[in-house]
């Protein structure tokens, strides 16, 4: 088992040590120059022009160095002398695999066996404190050059937020070879923090980059170098800080505003694609469906079904029975499309739900509104139950695709591509409505029977069969906002409820029977809601008041933003 | 009619008396006490197994005194209110001996003046805020010293300058954080560098710190911009005592705008593994969390615990218990311990008088749970191993640092003064 452990290492050294050896022989070269050089100054030298790059051999080597883990090696048959290190478990001679440093592979004896050492037997490579120094030196920023860039971001500002003035050089020649654009930033504004704690010239320097790079990390080390020159009587020094936080300030303020603005973008997205369902049912068709969250729920848990067919398969407490539902095992791309495939299934499934909804209670109370209210609310009841009963009654976990899981950082302002999607596809809902309604026979018989359902009746339109398709298609919309609830939110037989208050105010607000009204209302509520949020950083009373406004608005318009005349006798 | 009537009676009379005749001498009743049904149904159900577990274990190694305990299961229905009535109820008309419950603060002290009135015992297993020591609740429960201030000591100690304070708003998240605001002003972190926001009272005394979210709140859009931009500056750690599904938009967003476990760790002291069941673990990896116990220590005690529980749980036939995918976590170890502890001190006394039971809980008496040795205190609170994790994957915790017997201490605003 032991020698088998060994095996393992040795080969996985082996492979690691491959797959860097062909990227850069030079800083190996460099190590080894440094070891055989007579001269201290000229070794102190080698190893600080290491000071940047990016090779894994470094790492290794230095810090068996520093601990006494190269070795000069004696061939037994001549006087060859190889530079090796020893890695691995030691064997129950204390010997270890020898690697060669040159070339970072296993020393091989004549026999073409790798060759175990035992490291006492060996002479280890000599160093001092003040190698030892520079090799520190080298490895604290080593981590600058890290091959992935986010990493390499969050050691750039550590180095810089800790400003060592002594690292200015290091950042300096990292700035010199560093290609990508953020890591680029990155290390000016380190560099830039890191010289406000040195010279004055320097300092004004700094202030005037930071300024320039509009950095908002560094504002308190602004702020404090900027109080530090006030107290030491350099005005001129003082202004220029005071400058950059100003500079600072203004980008923040430019910040908050676009952000804001997004964010209620993308709130009154939400609110227009849960409640443009209802603007149909309750708005067009005149029906108080309280069931409208639910069908909702019912999209949201169709797409947690479609991803769980996509991935492993589930095992849901459907009625007391255990139901195993198989899965597909896709991976990759094509168990990313999931959502693609949920979209129009969550849109079947809630307008099949709707449609027998209509078909068994909804048509009989098309002329007692008040009543259907009451129906609606008792099926919403039914459907919450029975979702517990098909799902269990905890909330069940829906995991983004990864196209929808980021987000896009434009001068650090932060656009999610969740909340992106759902603004486009918030229009593209809109788009398709607006087709539907005004450029299909369906639309047209739709807007008639809407508008007078007896003399639509007279004229021949089986009014039965349309206010099914129209209920159908109000609930299958539902449907589809819960396949995208279930993308930034919970999914729980419960969603629905906290929705179905904010559909009937968008739809309210924006003047019932009116689909244009509804758009404008969603994103109005939501842009009004995310700056009042904005403005008093609290949560909780940007609601209200936008619900006080909301109470106010109604008072002072009864109908909405816009009025619907007709000339139907019932209204 | 008449007949069936009688015989139904006669038939009742005879079972009643049955009943009765059985249960009467050798059965001590014990009150369960929690929400089986309403919002807080989804975590409280399992404690009421892991109760009925545990009583199941002690009955058929003999029972408690030589008597068996017979649970009497109440529905708090998650209406504070109700749980005052039934509270009432198991007090007064079926005089169980002590009874194990709550888990919501508010539940809690609504339940408090009907224990105080009729000298009860109640064993209370969550954590909470403290500001309370009643002579009628036993707190198993994590106190704030036992969770937020290890916690806080732990993302020092890891060199985290900035904190960030985000609750749902109610009691036991206010009180926390205000707790938390005097700790860290007095570990030196300066007032700029805790966000979330003040309010202040008239005399300018803070009252509230940090950022408030109502109960099933969505939209956090905001509030992340906002931590993302308090984040900039430096090492920075979210404190969070958001509950329940409030969690899932948090984290989605929190996802979404680019802040990890690795440049802004969040702590949360209301996710344990029972709440990750209706969470998206995947995507809080690496976020930490604060508790007396997890089902990833590796003793031999809480494998063997978590082994007895699953296996009960597949044999019971108690109907409504969920049998699939179950965990164990702190909440339900600390119920578990408090009926051992109840048992041990029940047993020192030598009765179930309630007084006498007190007056052995203040003792000092010491269990071997599952998260290691716990022992009673005078002050009715528990010293307890506090372990930091972080969360993997599957929904579990990897256990990063444990401090050894914290001692539990209820009384902790005004007690960490600013230097």
């Amino acid at each position: 088992m032991r020698t088998l452990t060994r095996f393992f290492s040795i080969n996985l050294l082996f492979l690691a040590t491959l797959v860097c050896a062909s990227a850069a022989q030079a800083p190996r070269d460099t190590i080894i120059e440094a070891i055989l050089a007579k001269d201290k100054a000229r070794k102190i030298e080698l190893i600080g022009s290491l000071v940047g790059e990016s090779d894994e051999a470094i790492k290794p080597l230095l810090t068996a160095w520093k601990e006494d883990g190269l070795f000069v090696y004696q061939t037994p048959e001549g006087s060859v002398s190889i530079l090796v290190m020893l890695a691995g478990e030691k064997d129950a001679n204390d010997a270890q695999a020898a690697l060669r440093i040159d070339n970072g592979q296993p020393l091989l004896d004549a026999a073409g066996k790798p060759v175990h050492l035992v490291g006492g037997d060996l002479t280890a490579v000599e160093h001092d404190a003040e190698l030892r120094g520079a090799m520190k030196n080298v490895l604290d920023l080593l981590a600058l050059a890290t091959p992935d860039v986010v990493k390499r971001i969050q050691a750039i500002q550590a180095v810089g937020f800790s400003q060592d003035v002594e690292k200015i050089p290091a950042l300096e020649k990292r700035l010199a070879l560093e290609t990508d654009s953020g890591a680029r930033k990155s290390l000016r504004e380190a560099l830039a923090v890191t010289r406000l704690k040195a010279s004055d010239a320097d300092k004004l320097t700094a202030f005037n980059e930071l300024k320039d790079l509009h950095s908002l990390s560094s504002y308190d080390l602004i702020r404090t170098a900027m109080r530090d020159a006030e107290k030491a009587g350099k005005p001129e020094l003082a202004e220029a800080g005071a400058h950059a936080l100003k500079a600072i300030d203004l980008h923040r303020t430019k910040i908050n505003f676009f952000g804001t603005l997004f964010r209620g973008l993308s709130l009154g997205s939400i609110l227009l694609i849960v409640a443009i369902g209802l603007a149909i049912t309750f708005g067009l068709m005149g029906v108080i469906n309280m069931a409208h969250g639910e069908m909702i729920a019912v999209g949201a848990y169709t797409t947690y079904l479609v991803e769980n067919i996509f991935g492993t398969g589930i095992t849901i407490p459907f009625f007391g029975f255990s139901l195993p539902i198989p899965g597909i095992h896709a991976t990759g791309w094509f168990y990313q499309t999931y959502f693609m495939v949920a979209l129009p299934l969550s849109f079947l499934t809630a307008a099949l739900v709707g449609i027998a909804l209509e078909r068994s209670i909804i048509r009989f109370l098309y002329r007692r509104p008040l009543e259907s209210l009451l129906a609606t609310w008792g099926v919403s009841l039914l459907l919450q139950q029975a979702l517990k009963l098909m799902f269990g009654s905890n909330n069940v976990q829906v995991s983004s695709p990864s196209y929808l899981s980021g987000n896009w950082t434009i001068d650090d302002i932060t656009f999610g591509w969740n909340r992106i999607f759902v603004i486009g596809f918030a229009g593209l809902i809109v788009f398709g409505v607006w087709l539907i309604l005004t450029k299909t026979s369906l639309g047209l018989l739709i807007r008639s029977v809407m508008q007078n359902r007896n003399m639509a009746s007279c004229m021949g339109v089986r009014t039965e069969r349309v206010n099914m398709l129209t209920f159908g298609l109000g609930s299958g919309l539902a449907g589809l906002a819960g396949a995208f609830i279930s993308q930034i939110g919970n999914v729980g037989p419960s969603l629905g409820q906290n929705y179905i208050v904010d559909c009937f105010m968008t739809v309210v607000v924006g003047g019932v029977g009116n689909l244009a009204g509804t758009i404008y209302s969603a994103l109005g509520i939501g842009l009004v809601d995310q700056s009042l949020q904005q403005i008093l950083l609290n949560p909780v009373l940007g609601k209200i008041l936008v619900l006080v406004a909301i109470i106010l608005f109604l008072q002072w318009k009864p109908s909405g933003l816009f009025v619907t005349r007709s000339r139907n006798l019932d209204d | 009619m008449l007949k069936v009537n009688q015989l139904m009676t006669a038939g009742a009379l005879a079972l009643g008396a049955l009943a009765s005749s059985v249960h009467a001498e050798d059965t001590v009743k014990v009150g369960v006490l929690h929400s089986l049904s309403g919002t807080m149904a989804i975590s409280e159900t399992s404690l009421r197994d892991v109760l009925l577990f545990t009583f199941d274990e002690i009955n058929a190694k003999g029972g408690v005194l030589g008597k068996k305990i017979e649970p009497v299961v109440v529905d708090g229905a998650s209406n504070w209110p109700l749980f005052a009535e039934k509270a009432k109820q198991l007090l007064e008309q079926d005089k169980v001996a002590v009874t194990f419950g709550c888990w919501t603060s508010v539940s809690r002290k609504s339940v408090l003046p009907v224990y105080e009135k009729n000298n009860g015992l109640l064993f209370y297993p969550v954590q909470y805020e403290g500001q309370e020591e009643s002579q009628n609740v036993f707190y198993t429960a994590e106190a704030v010293n036992q969770q937020a201030t290890p916690a806080i000591d732990y993302l020092l100690k890891q060199g985290y300058t900035k904190f960030y304070l985000i609750g749902t708003d109610y009691v036991y998240p206010q009180t926390t954080n205000l707790v938390l605001l005097e700790y860290l002003l007095s570990k030196g972190v300066a007032l700029e560098n805790i966000g979330g926001g003040f309010k202040k009272d008239d005399s300018g005394k803070i009252i509230s710190a940090g950022k408030y979210t109502p109960f099933g709140h969505t939209d956090y859009q905001q509030i992340v911009a906002e931590i993302k931009q308090f984040s900039a500056g430096g090492k920075t750690a979210v404190v969070s005592t958001l509950n329940g599904d409030t969690n899932v938009p948090f984290f989605k967003e929190y996802a979404a705008a680019g802040l990890t476990a690795d440049t802004a760790p969040v702590v949360s002291f209301s996710i344990s593994e029972d709440e990750f069941r209706g969470l998206p673990a995947k995507q809080l990896v690496g976020q930490l969390g604060c508790w007396t116990y997890f089902q990833s220590i590796k003793s031999p005690a809480n494998k063997a615990f978590v082994a007895r529980f699953k296996k009960w749980l597949k044999t019971t036939t108690v109907p409504g218990i969920v049998k699939e995918d179950r965990v164990t976590c702190s909440p339900m170890v600390l119920s578990y311990d408090g009926v051992y502890l109840w048992k041990a001190a029940v047993e020192k006394a030598g009765s179930f008088d309630v007084d006498k039971v007190r007056a052995a809980l203040k003792s000092g008496l010491s269990f071997d749970g599952p998260g290691g040795k716990v022992t009673t205190q005078p002050n009715m609170h528990l010293t307890k191993n506090v372990f930091i994790g972080e969360t993997t994957a599957k929904g579990q915790f990897k256990i990063l640092e444990e401090f050894k017997d914290v001692y539990g201490e209820p009384w902790l605003l005004g007690k960490f003064k600013a230097k």
